[in-house]
């Protein structure tokens, strides 16, 4: 009897699911509308809608990208969380880095801070001190700290973040600090700083700990009550897993434990199942572009791996853990266009969201959106199903582009609706370029991966004007990210800082520091039921030059360790350091900031179907034929339903394909192809390669 | 009302998206090549693209003041060489007299920009650069009198012809700068990000034809102008005063000097007249019009809202009249290098003024920007360095909501230095990083608190500072207090105390020697009594206000409950604020910020 695996991705709308039959490798999709108030809720509709077939036996493997903690992060409702600091250094939290973002805020009257996860009236003051070294100035006062804490009594802390100075070179006195805390506030759930992130600068630490302790609760007690719902329907498999920003997945209890290492969950899936589908497929570069109701992701995979940064901000706050590197623009199917004072015609930022939403929704929105330039222009037929809503009311789309757009600026309501999509499209396409080609990368080295409900419909357009090698969309992009879940391995991150200048170090004192994370790394993955032989081991160093204000993060051999190669490690760098900033300083002397290790449990990999072709023409794929506007002009285009396209067929733009979650528009000129996984494979318009290689060779 | 758009709709917004991506990757660029931390870190360094006649179309803000240079630079390479600019030029300057630079570290180069032999305009860089000579490492010396003592100065000179730099340019500024490499790696680095910016224009211009984007250039600083002239018209016509005062110039420590404006506001027109303001300093004070014009913009940014399209095109609805020979039109050569308390004075007083016009947008002053220097290293056996440390304090209250605590302020934006960083780097420990309690100027809003930062000095180290508001404290709105002034203060609480000017530059300090800075809170706005009580509460809570202040400042009374918390006595609160309400009416309603009001105690 077949087993299934099992992916469920959350999202603000829909909870999707991807069901892989492990004997025969089949995929099956599903979409249920989300429950905000318990998203578990859905899940379980979900999972018992697969268990209900006759052919289900049982799930193998289950594994979730959740928004519960970003959503809690979000919207400040984590539980009520408490603070330890060094004594003399509760400016640190509040001040944060004292500088505000750049951009508008720097003109933002109304500018304000992040509200404070843990108040100053539920911080309290370590007496002790470490110095830079790492050598106890001050020793652990036990007893005013004791006071400290029943002073904290009235507060109803929760839990607590515990950050002291140095303690990445010292944690003792923080390990002390829980004892005694479990001591004074029994019950009370603590997150250590040197054990969520051991890495120097404190404030970055602080916040990224902060945060943790702010969320684990929430998230331990919705991920205790998933597991225990899951097992009441015959759910037991140890191979239940989260998804992590890192774009590796954990147990629920590890994820739990470091639930600010969730914070990207939803995002992460999309990039790694990108990075894997094209790895799979042979393309090894690509841009991953993942468009929805209101904003779009947008991610740069080099070598089939994607890029990653060692934090970043969410919602003004730092979080200081290594995730893929995902940019982020507002712009969506649901963003609005509109004409100022001034005449001008504007797209975006703001956006009708779900509710009301695009006009052609017919949920009262007024005003026009993206979808509904798409849909006036043909990209989009009044059936597309956008995952389930009903059928689109074309008139109140035109109505709206051109009372607010067309009439306003007096053109035509379609020139008014390819303006509207143009200019989202270049919006979204200055986004890839500041990933891209503003970092040194060349795009015609990279394909466009487009997914999400909205991305295919822009994908073609814009993988022409930024001259890209071509663009794929996969078979079932409006739920890629959870097929992305499935194609993940358990990974987890270990840091420790200790500042040194390179060619001071020795192989031992490497070693004596990295094997301490190496040994946490194999315990954990142990505990998570990974033989020694299913577990990878990466090794980083964060370098600079000395008296710079950042690191580089460099990979490095376990041989290289052992020996104390540094000179292999300083080459690298130097390498690394001019790939990423156009220049390298070979003279300069090299610091070490901090060590890195990565531990990867090896999962079974999903093998993605390959199909045959069944000998089915194009002409019958064809469902429809309807106008579409393209460039100036308005052209009879056929329209394709994606499940009727079979294996191996190729035709020329222009061309509409019609599927299940989303649509895919392919220009005039533009060849397409099905290859064997059924993804579409999209080519340059000849006439534009031609424009291309002129390009190249000026 | 509005002048018709040359360019269709959607190009305009195409071509605005593209420039702007394409300001953005000159900026990458420059991050990207530049080596020195202060590219990287403090981010002092902006790009922009000019039109023919030298009007910023495109910028990527990162530092605000910067508008106005660009343009003031340009002027210059067109005086200089407006019937000799080829393709492949480069030019360079610094000069704050020949052009607009703020002071002499912060380099411009700018590139023409050539289409089939026509100029479509500049692509331009400016970078702080760390040291270009002069008396003190940094170039930014408290005593300075003129300029002559602040560094290597040039006025506008061809850096570049055909693609080909003038090496001897190079080896003047490398023999003039205390870290040669450093210097020439940013502005090399500067070259290549405006040679991006001149492919990049090449390309869309191949795209789009010179004429249209000359069209769009005309039409963006249109609207842009257009933008605030609209905004003017529906704000009443007015004539308001405003004026703030700064410490003391650096070398008269005795008196403080006066910024002074007078905003006309009359129909779709502006005019900020500087007129009154104080004569020349003799210290490094002074700014040039170029600053001045980019502090008011950044005003009527600010009071415009994130809409704005930041270009010369609303430097063009703004009128600036100054007195030559006064602090914000300085006679050649008066010093400039620590340009930013004045600036600040003059944004404070510009807000001041314009909170009349634009009603509901008022704020309390913030507490302005500072920053020291620390170097070690001069003994034998020690480690060579130099620590240098941006601080900000508590911004002022607005109308409906209280100042930031620890923040940047105004048009400056520096972060703190980590301590573990600057404990691993340099060789003073840090003893207390706090927000000081009661330095928030009460008020129905509280300002923000300022910083305090103790450091102990560990190996022999000599000291600079720059910074502001010691004497001069900042102004609360519409009966809020004032802020609390800032304070540097060497060995605190020992017989060797001592209280440091503003601006002193180079005291040693030995090991074991403690030294305090205490930055100023940011006012208050509005009658303290009329805070809301529990607001007043959770501040004593969270350590922002003391009890005592709690009482004295805003009639507040709080106690304890069993288990320790800090509770309301809505009793005595009560009783308290009814007394204090008879006893003084609104204490400082309508008082003008008069010379007399500010000097604080």
């Amino acid at each position: 009897m077949p087993q299934y695996r099992v992916a469920v991705d959350t999202g603000g709308t829909f909870t999707d699911f991807v069901f892989l039959r492990e004997d025969t490798g089949e995929l099956s999709i599903a979409k249920r509308l989300s429950t905000p108030h318990d998203p578990s809720v859905a899940i379980m509709e979900g999972v018992d809608s697969l268990l209900a077939t006759p052919e289900a036996e049982g799930v193998t493997y289950f594994c979730h990208g959740t928004t519960v903690g970003t959503n809690a992060l979000l919207e400040e409702k984590g539980v009520r969380t408490g603070l330890l600091v060094s004594e003399g250094f509760r400016g640190i939290y509040e001040v944060m880095e004292q500088s505000r973002p750049h951009g508008p805020a720097l003109f933002d009257l109304n500018y304000r801070k992040p509200a404070l996860l843990a108040p100053q009236s539920r911080t309290g003051e370590v007496r002790e001190r470490v110095d830079y070294r790492g050598s106890v100035l001050v020793p652990l006062d036990e007893e005013a700290l004791r006071t400290t804490l029943r002073g904290l009594e009235g507060e109803d802390i929760e839990s607590i973040a515990v950050c002291l100075l140095f303690s990445y070179l010292h944690p003792a006195h923080e390990q002390r600090v829980r004892e005694i805390i479990a001591e004074e506030l029994p019950g009370c759930v603590v997150s250590l700083s040197s054990d969520v992130l051991p890495q120097i600068r404190e404030y970055a630490r602080l916040s990224t700990t902060v945060i943790n302790a702010y969320l684990q609760p929430i998230l331990e007690r919705y991920l205790g009550n998933l597991r225990t719902r899951l097992i009441d329907v015959g759910v037991t498999t140890a191979q239940a897993y989260v998804m992590q920003s890192n774009g590796g997945t954990a147990t629920f209890d590890k994820a739990a434990q470091k639930a600010a290492a969730t914070l990207l969950s939803g995002p992460a899936g999309g990039v790694t199942a990108g990075a894997r589908l094209s790895r799979m497929c042979g393309v090894n570069n690509i841009i991953t572009f993942d468009m929805g109701g209101t904003s779009c992701d947008v991610a740069l995979i080099e070598g089939g791996a994607p890029r990653l940064t060692n934090g970043g901000l969410i919602a003004g706050r730092q979080v200081a853990l290594p995730g893929l590197d995902i940019d982020t623009v507002s712009a969506g199917g649901g963003t609005l266009a509109g004409v100022d004072a001034q005449g001008v015609l504007k797209v975006g930022p703001d956006s009708a969201g779900s509710v009301p939403g695009p006009a052609c929704y017919g949920r009262g929105g007024t005003r026009p959106t993206v979808t509904d330039a798409n849909l006036v222009l043909g990209y989009l037929s009044a059936r597309s199903r956008l995952g389930g809503s009903l059928a689109l009311d074309t008139d109140a789309a035109a109505r709206a582009v051109r009372e607010h757009v067309a009439d306003p600026l007096g053109m035509d309501v379609l020139d008014a609706a390819k303006g509207v999509v143009d200019i989202v499209n270049i919006q979204m396409e200055e986004a890839i370029k500041g990933i891209s080609t503003m970092r040194g990368y060349d795009l015609r080295d990279f394909v466009l991966v487009g997914f999400g409900g909205a991305g295919p419909v822009h994908t073609a357009a814009m993988m022409e004007d930024l001259h890209m090698a071509g663009a794929l969309i996969p078979a079932h992009p409006g739920v890629l990210s959870a097929l992305g879940l499935m194609m993940a391995d358990v990974q987890h991150d270990y840091v420790r800082s200790r500042l040194d200048a390179l060619d001071e170090l020795s192989g031992p004192d490497m070693l004596s520091i990295v094997d301490g994370l190496v040994a946490a790394a194999r315990a954990d993955l142990s505990e998570e039921g990974f033989a020694d032989d299913a577990v990878e081991i990466d090794y980083t160093l964060d370098m600079r030059y000395r008296g710079q204000g950042y690191e580089v993060p460099v990979k490095v051999s376990r041989g290289a360790l052992e020996q104390g190669d540094t000179a292999t490690m300083r080459k690298a760098f130097d390498a690394e350091h001019l790939d990423r900033f156009g220049h390298a300083a070979p003279e300069e002397s090299v610091e070490v900031v901090s060590y890195r290790v990565t531990g990867r449990g090896l999962v079974p990999e999903v093998k993605l179907l390959e199909h045959e072709p069944v000998g089915r023409p194009l002409a019958e794929a064809q469902v429809d034929t309807r106008p579409v506007r393209f460039g100036d002009s308005v052209v009879d285009t056929p329209i394709y339903a994606r499940e009727l396209l079979d294996v191996g067929v190729t035709f020329t733009g222009p061309a509409i394909v019609d599927q299940e979650d989303t649509t895919v528009v392919v220009l005039p000129g533009q060849p397409v192809e099905v290859d064997r996984w059924r993804n579409l494979r999209i080519s340059p318009a000849p006439t534009s390669s031609e424009s291309r290689s002129q390009e190249a060779t000026r | 009302m509005n002048r018709p758009m040359k360019v269709a709709p959607v190009t305009f917004q195409v071509l605005r998206a593209r420039l702007s991506g394409v300001v953005q990757e000159m900026q990458f660029s420059l991050f990207r090549t530049g080596f020195s931390t202060i590219i990287r870190e403090s981010q002092d360094a902006s790009c922009a693209f000019l039109d023919p006649t030298g009007r910023v179309v495109a910028q990527h803000v990162v530092l605000p003041l910067h508008i106005g240079a660009f343009p003031a630079c340009t002027a210059a390479v067109l005086r200089d060489f407006g019937d000799d600019l080829c393709e492949g030029d480069a030019y360079l300057i610094n000069h704050t007299y020949e052009g607009g630079s703020p002071h002499a570290p912060d380099f411009f180069v700018i590139c023409p920009v050539f289409i089939d032999g026509e100029l479509l305009g500049f692509a331009a860089s400016m970078a702080h650069k760390g040291d270009i000579g002069g008396p003190v490492p940094g170039s930014c010396s408290a005593s300075a009198t003129e300029i002559y003592n602040e560094g290597l100065h040039m006025p506008a000179v061809r850096y570049q012809r055909d693609g080909e730099t003038n090496r001897d340019i190079e080896r003047i500024i490398a023999a003039n700068s205390r870290t040669p490499e450093v210097v020439l790696g940013d502005t090399r680095g500067q070259l290549g990000s405006v040679r991006v910016g001149e492919r990049r224009l090449q390309e869309i211009a191949e795209k789009h034809g010179l004429d249209e984007l000359r069209n769009y250039f005309e039409d963006v600083l249109a609207v842009s102008e257009q933008r605030v002239r609209a905004a003017l018209a529906e704000w009443p016509d007015m004539e308001v005063e405003a004026e703030r005062f700064v410490d003391d110039d650096g070398i008269d420590l005795e008196h403080s000097f006066r910024l002074h404006v007078t905003v006309r506001k009359a129909g779709d027109r502006i005019e900020f007249d500087f007129t009154q303001s104080d004569d020349q300093t003799r210290g490094p004070a002074n700014i040039r019009p170029p600053l001045l014009r980019a502090a008011c913009a950044y005003v009527v940014i600010s009071l415009l809202g994130p809409d704005t399209y930041v270009n010369s095109g609303l430097l063009d609805a703004m009128d600036i009249t100054t007195r030559p020979g006064s602090v914000v039109d300085p006679h050649f050569p008066a010093a400039v290098n620590t340009y930013n308390p004045t600036v600040h004075a003059v944004v404070d007083a510009v807000f001041d003024a314009m909170s009349a016009i634009v009603p509901g947008r008022g704020r309390a002053d913030g507490c302005a920007s500072r920053s020291f220097v620390m170097s070690g290293g001069r003994e034998p056996g020690t480690k060579k360095y130099v620590q240098y440390e941006i601080f900000g304090g508590g911004t002022g209250a607005l109308k409906d909501r209280d100042g930031v605590s620890g923040s940047s302020v105004n048009h400056t934006n520096g972060k703190i230095a980590p301590v573990e960083i600057v404990e691993s780097e340099y060789t003073a420990r840090v003893k207390r990083l706090e927000l000081i309690p009661d330095s928030g100027g009460a008020g129905r809003f509280r300002g923000g608190l300022g910083i305090l930062r103790e450091y102990e000095v560990v190996e022999p180290a000599r000291f600079s500072l720059r910074s502001t508001r010691h004497k001069v404290a900042p102004l609360g709105v519409d009966g809020g207090h004032r802020g609390r002034i800032g304070r540097l203060t060497v060995n605190p609480g020992t017989p060797q105390e001592r209280v440091l000017p503003s601006r002193y530059s180079d005291l040693p300090l030995k090991p074991g020697d403690t030294f305090r800075l205490e930055t100023p809170g940011g006012g208050g706005y509005g009658n303290p009594l009329e805070r809301d009580a529990d607001a007043v509460v959770a501040d004593v809570a969270s350590g922002y206000v003391s009890e005592a202040a709690a009482r004295e400042d805003y009639g507040v009374v709080v106690t304890r409950d069993a288990k320790g918390t800090v509770v309301l006595d809505r009793q005595a609160t009560g009783k308290l604020r009814h007394e204090r309400a008879l006893d003084a009416p609104a204490s400082d309603v309508g008082v003008p910020a008069l010379a007399q009001e500010v000097i604080a105690e």
